[in-house]
């Protein structure tokens, strides 16, 4: 399989940022704003702010959601301590979000694992995502880029309008990238997610038996929930499930098969 | 409250009779072979007596069959389905059938989006290497992967970015 570009570590070369992570869902969450919009600010402060009004929205979903919190709803109602109808009124919604997204995949993506223990990880991060999104609009905060893990959310631009250059990692080599993808600015998506059976193999479950014919699945949408569930399910539910998610939603999908080789839809086209 | 109570019961019934009969009358549509399903799910007029009313969904081109009615097994002609809207326009065919089977499915209308050539296709289809956006790392602010663990984020290309603008 011929890289497309070579392994080095990456010396900026684009617009300068002010970024700041922390971790968070068993992962780490990045956010990034143009250095420039910050000049004549407390340039700390609104960093600081920011960071803080994403990670409240991350550490909220986490308390309610993790299933590795012995004591989170999630995993209360795993060892069916409670029920469904008992659970909290954030708990029915997003499941309710799920079973949506079940239906809408065709049993594809779904909200339970294999031994029926109710398991919405599959759908939090993006959830956690679009609020924080929300939460920075709500600091009047124009120009952002957010990292969940490998999932990505974009407004506005990293500096002069220009959209946010997204790369997509190389499913077998992760210092490499496989493609790029630009978001936000003029361009048509803001949410760009990834699945793959690369890093945390065994949280999709395939709809048959077997292991799934694309070792990764990268979705661009306006909205990073849909992107997110999309990747997942099309890595569960292969081809059929990558030609239903073109037809029915308005996405760009690049798909790495095993053998190495890449599906593509026409946005993916350089 | 005696009148009251026999007009509720009246309605009921006659309620639970409508029911039945649109309810009979699908499973008639549906259930009449082939044609009877293409026509139930297309929407075009088949046969005269499954179709009074019960698919209420036929299309601004109605059928132009011209087989003989009624029997499936005879029916024969060509029924226009509605028209669907898509993200590239509206599209609508047209089946012909003979004996029962579909021989034939045209296009009356695709993607006719203001005379323009719209683009069908937003299916994905094999890309070469070199076909694909390329990307280098180093001009690039974020980097999308399958989630990474708190533990991987560390040789990972967005801990190096991230650590370049921290």
């Amino acid at each position: 399989m011929q890289p497309t570009s070579e392994p080095q570590t990456p010396a900026p070369t684009g617009p300068a940022l002010s970024a700041r992570t922390f971790h968070c869902m068993g992962t780490v969450i990045s956010l990034s704003l143009p250095a420039g919009a910050l000049s004549g600010t407390p340039r700390e402060r609104v960093l600081d702010n920011a960071t803080a009004a994403v990670g409240r929205v991350f550490a909220g979903l986490d308390r309610t959601f993790s299933l590795y919190r012995p004591q989170s709803e999630a995993s209360r109602m795993a060892r069916g301590e409670v029920t469904l109808r008992g659970a909290s009124a954030a708990m029915r919604a997003r499941y309710a979000d799920a079973a949506g997204w079940r239906l809408l995949t065709g049993g594809t993506f779904t909200p339970e694992r294999p031994d029926g223990v109710p398991d919405l990880s599959g759908i939090i991060k993006g959830y956690a995502l679009r609020q924080a999104g929300a939460a920075l609009g709500g600091l009047q905060l124009e120009d952002w880029c957010l990292n969940a893990g490998g999932d990505v959310l974009v407004c506005g631009s990293p500096g002069s309008g220009a959209p946010w250059q997204a790369g997509i990692v190389h499913p077998q080599d992760r210092r490499r990238l496989v493609s790029g993808f630009s978001l936000g600015g003029s361009a048509r998506f803001a949410a760009l997610a990834t699945s793959g059976t690369a890093e945390r193999g065994d949280h999709i479950w395939t709809a048959g038996a077997g292991r799934s014919e694309f070792c990764q699945v990268s979705v661009a949408a306006a909205d990073i929930v849909a992107a997110d569930v999309l990747a997942t399910a099309i890595v569960a539910g292969g081809r059929t499930m990558l030609d239903r998610a073109t037809d029915c939603w308005d996405v760009e999908v690049l798909a790495v098969l095993r053998s190495g080789d890449l599906l593509g839809t026409p946005g993916f086209r350089a | 409250m005696r009148i009251r109570a026999a007009i509720s019961a009246a309605l009921a019934s006659a309620g639970i009779l409508l029911v039945g009969w649109q309810s009979g009358t699908h499973v008639a549509v549906t259930g009449s072979s082939a044609v009877g399903t293409s026509a139930g799910t297309s929407g075009a007029k088949g046969s005269n007596e499954t179709t009074s009313g019960s698919s209420g969904s036929s299309g601004p081109a109605s059928s132009s069959g011209s087989g003989s009615v009624g029997a499936a097994a005879k029916a024969a002609g060509t029924y226009a389905g509605s028209v669907v809207r898509t993200r590239y326009g509206t599209v609508q065919v047209q089946i012909t059938v003979k004996a029962g089977a579909i021989t034939d499915v045209t296009a009356l209308k695709l993607t006719d989006a203001e005379r323009k050539s719209v683009q069908i296709s937003s299916r994905a289809a094999p890309l070469l290497r070199t076909e694909v956006i390329r990307a280098q790392s180093a001009n690039v602010q974020t980097i999308s992967g399958a989630t990474v663990t708190s533990e991987a984020y560390l040789g990972s290309l967005q801990a190096a970015i991230d650590a370049a603008n921290l």
